[in-house]
């Protein structure tokens, strides 16, 4: 992930075809390096703790209570909204909405952009929504957009997403909490 | 002694163990057998979960032998189908349902079934299909010829080309390895070159038969595996009903990017597993390189030593085992110091050579010949292919071919 | 089965829109009785859809999700055409992969659900038009029924290819003009539900959507014959009141008209799927 959007129409911006991959194992990315978990969850605290109308977009398998993780995770989602003074919109499911959706209380991954826009929101992070709509998602905002995003996923990572944490589970969210009150601090927020 | 790790069983009684450890460090017994068989004691070893057949030559004895897997208990659902058509849409019906999938065919059964691939890449299913090449065109033929792969090359989907039975065997496994890698996830085409590999017997090293891969665990899926089982409750596989009030110009783009992506993805992995995505063959120094892949590649090989013994001319080869993704960082690298490269092929238009130029164009400056080429079941044997270089060096040919 | 998926996590049920919340509080989940007689009080599987006004096939696909048994472990296999247009809005799991192969796609969903879930009743029901059940699909169709796969298959006949603009379907009728059959139809409709039964289904009825409470019946009875015994077929009259030229409140009166011509109530049931209907009415389940 090269540079903060908008970038433009078709074709579209693809990270991969910039040679970033989603980063190894044990660490993250951030932009197009890989960096140390730690560091990219300070700057991820630290761009929504400083950007306008931080957003958390929780998706599906944090919204519903469909295993016992998703119940712990989307408790620590709530706590990691509060320190991070952010709202939340939730991607609840991935079929496209008709007649239109109503971009205050709801993110499509088919044009997440509405609800960037109409919020004005800077910085975003996609947490609990499957992989192919988080990347068909983070591709149109990187096109469309200015907005920071950042992706805390359980699985791989996306590198399309300005900063991608990987293998996040509940203890990851616990650390992220810990280092976003850190920033938080450090900011004199 | 405790152990510490305990021991799991897949659904047939095999004991699961590590991708790692069945492709590289498991015991291997020598076996003589053919590619079809091949197949066989790869999807044994594989934790499938379903598979559906048709008859084409010369695929159908793949067919039949993960058939009598079924029989014997190591692949969960098995039936004919109606056509290929049917078939491939089957398998999508089973791989959205959660199971670890393969499925075989050939030639004018590829170009039937031609519409589901692309519904397989943007579905994200990580469907194996294991592709005999055969002949495609009017007049028809039964014979080796791998035209049918270049219709493949954009569908979305990988493509690997194995050169030997036992690459076969060692890609199968792999190939459901990469394949369902969370970030990675679409369908693998693991391809031969029909009769000279599915029906010749070669020795093969196997592991044993007593252990597996690890069962595919739908719930890493990028996107939501069909059995009302994964939030959310309300989800549709495909959104491709295009019409602009429903879904963004802008999503349908993305999702397209996001396949391809999704290929250049699998490349870390298929370097693991395959142990490179390129292998280079003969005098590093050699300024005459053969770019080929399968059994094209075969041949140049033993052309490379024909003309070192033979004609004192170095040569070298360099192998594609990937062709989606496409290699081209390591083939450029490989190609470095070459004066000619020859691009071998097993078909008529010579598919290899147009992405072999398109992948140099602009990166290496190196005359690139689509030559030797044969198709529609000739053999390309290696004193072909030397009497083609020894022409093209203005050098007496004595070879009689 | 898994209520489990459309349970919201409390912690953030505040952000949920209030359709999503009431689709977990007001769904008729878990409840085999439930049926049309719900559709006043409870919270639909399908609310907003983008057919025309007063299409019958809008009114078919409120029936026909009010009356599955097992809403929670369903997944529904659809094709191109106007149905391919409600389908995102289903709160089901849902498929529409290609034209045609519907019933080949189901196959392989319900066959491995089968293995997956030995302990569970997963039901796989294929909905999709008169083009893609009776002309592109046909072979897939048929032949789903020849291996005797445990599917329940809805045709929407609406004798046309309507989401196109209006071609002739070979369940056009003789004589209708319509595009691509500018003279006329040439040859006659095409008896799908006589295939059917030649084919091997268990449980075959031809109707139209007329009568709500009969929908139900006929739904519900093809469900729980498809589930023991095999393949079972329904084939109901939706009129394109579009491409016929009627208005929007014509629709209930063509189908009433047909009732009693064409489309006359038709049902068939082989020996065992008599035993599942008439154990399942007993059981108060019909």
């Amino acid at each position: 992930m090269a540079k903060l959007g908008p970038s433009g129409y078709s074709p579209y911006p693809v990270a991969m075809y910039e040679d970033i991959l989603t980063p190894p194992p044990g660490k993250a990315l951030l932009f197009n390096e890989i960096v140390d978990e730690e560091i990219a969850m300070r700057e991820a605290a630290k761009a929504m703790l400083t950007r306008e109308n931080p957003t958390i977009f929780p998706g599906p398998q944090v919204l519903y209570a469909w295993n016992e993780e998703a119940k712990e995770k989307a408790r620590l989602v709530r706590k990691i909204a509060e320190t991070l003074g952010a709202k939340i919109i939730p991607m609840y499911d991935y079929r496209p909405k008709y007649p239109k959706i109503d971009p205050e209380k709801e993110i499509n991954p088919n044009h997440p952009n509405l609800t960037i826009w109409h919020n004005n929101i800077k910085a975003c992070i996609f947490i609990g929504v499957h992989c192919h709509y988080a990347n068909v998602a983070l591709k149109i905002i990187r096109a469309e957009t200015d907005c920071f995003t950042i992706a805390m996923c359980g699985n791989a990572g996306h590198e399309d997403a300005m900063i991608t944490l990987r293998d996040q589970h509940t203890e990851e969210l616990e650390k992220f909490i810990r280092v976003a009150e850190e920033v938080k601090k450090e900011l004199g927020k | 002694m405790q152990k510490t790790e305990q021991v799991q069983y897949n659904r047939a009684g095999q004991r699961i163990v590590s991708p790692d450890y069945l492709l590289f460090e498991a015991p291997r017994e020598k076996q003589f057998m053919t590619g079809s068989e091949v197949v066989k004691e790869a999807v044994k070893r594989a934790s499938v979960d379903a598979s559906v057949s048709y008859p084409i030559t010369p695929q159908s004895e793949a067919a039949h032998l993960i058939g009598e897997l079924w029989v014997e208990g190591y692949v969960g659902v098995y039936f004919r189908g109606e056509s290929e058509f049917g078939v491939m849409s089957e398998v999508a019906g089973c791989s959205m349902a959660g199971a670890r999938t393969i499925t075989t065919t050939s030639g004018p059964g590829t170009l039937r079934a031609m519409e589901n691939f692309p519904m397989w890449a943007g579905s994200r299913l990580p469907i194996q299909l294991v592709l005999m090449a055969r002949g495609v065109n009017a007049p028809l033929t039964i014979q080796p010829d791998n035209l049918e792969i270049s219709f493949l090359l954009d569908t979305g989907c990988m493509i690997w080309h194995a050169e030997t039975a036992q690459e076969l065997f060692d890609m199968i496994l792999a190939g459901f390895v990469v394949a369902e890698q969370p970030d990675v996830h679409v369908p693998v085409i693991t391809a031969i070159d029909g009769f000279f590999i599915s029906h010749t017997r070669e020795a093969v090293m196997l592991p044993p038969d007593d252990i597996a891969l690890p069962p595919y665990n739908p719930y890493k899926s990028p996107m939501v595996p069909l059995d009302m089982e994964m939030a959310p409750g309300r989800f549709l596989r495909d959104p491709y009903v295009m019409k602009s009030n429903y879904i963004s110009y802008a999503a349908h783009t993305s999702w397209q990017f996001e396949v391809r992506a999704a290929i250049e993805r699998s490349k870390p992995y298929a370097k693991h597993y395959l142990r490179g995505l390129i292998e280079e063959f003969g005098d590093p120094e050699a300024e005459i390189v053969f770019v080929a892949s399968g059994t094209a590649a075969a041949q140049a090989k033993e052309a490379t030593l024909m003309l070192l013994h033979d004609e004192g001319v170095k040569a070298r080869v360099v192998r594609l085992k990937t062709i989606r993704p496409f290699p081209t960082k390591e083939l450029i690298e490989a190609l470095r110091g070459a004066k000619y490269v020859f691009v071998p092929e097993f078909n008529v238009i010579g598919w290899l050579e147009r992405e072999v130029r398109r992948a140099l164009y602009g990166n290496l400056d190196v005359p690139v010949i689509g030559s030797p080429r044969v198709a529609g079941g000739m053999t390309m044997p290696p004193e072909f292919i030397v009497k083609e270089i020894l022409q093209f060096l203005g050098k007496e040919v004595k070879h009689v071919v | 089965m898994s209520y489990k998926i459309f349970k919201i996590n409390e912690d953030l049920k505040d952000f949920m829109p209030p359709e999503i919340v009431d689709l977990e509080e007001k769904a008729t989940w878990g409840n085999p009785k439930r049926g049309v007689m719900d559709l006043p009080y409870s919270k639909e599987l399908i609310e907003e859809h983008s057919l025309c006004a007063g299409c019958p096939e809008s009114a078919a696909f409120r029936y026909i999700l009010a009356s599955l048994p097992n809403p929670e472990d369903t997944i529904i296999v659809n094709s191109t055409g106007c149905t391919s247009l409600v389908f995102p809005h289903i709160a089901l799991h849902t498929v529409h992969s290609l034209f045609g192969n519907q019933n080949a796609v189901a196959s392989g969903i319900k066959r491995v659900l089968e293995w997956r879930f030995p302990d569970k009743v997963k039901d796989v029901i294929v909905l999709a038009g008169d083009g893609a059940t009776v002309d592109i699909g046909l072979d897939c169709t048929l032949q789903s029924f020849f291996r005797q796969e445990k599917i329940t298959t809805i045709c929407f006949d609406n004798e046309v290819y309507a989401n196109t603009g209006g071609q002739e379907s070979g369940m056009t009728v003789k004589g209708h003009v319509f595009k691509m059959a500018p003279k006329g139809k040439q040859w006659d409709k095409v008896p799908m539900w006589q295939l059917a039964i030649d084919s091997g289904c268990h449980y075959v009825v031809r109707m139209t959507v007329s009568s709500p409470k009969k929908v139900e019946k006929v739904i519900k009875q093809a469900i729980y014959v498809a589930r023991e015994v095999g393949p079972t077929y329904i084939h109901l009259y939706t009129p394109c009141i579009l491409e016929i030229g009627l208005n929007a409140d014509d629709g209930l009166e063509e189908m009433r008209r047909t009732d009693k011509e064409r489309f006359k109530f038709f049902e068939y049931m082989t020996d065992a799927a008599k035993e599942v209907i008439e154990r399942k009415k007993e059981e108060g389940l019909i």
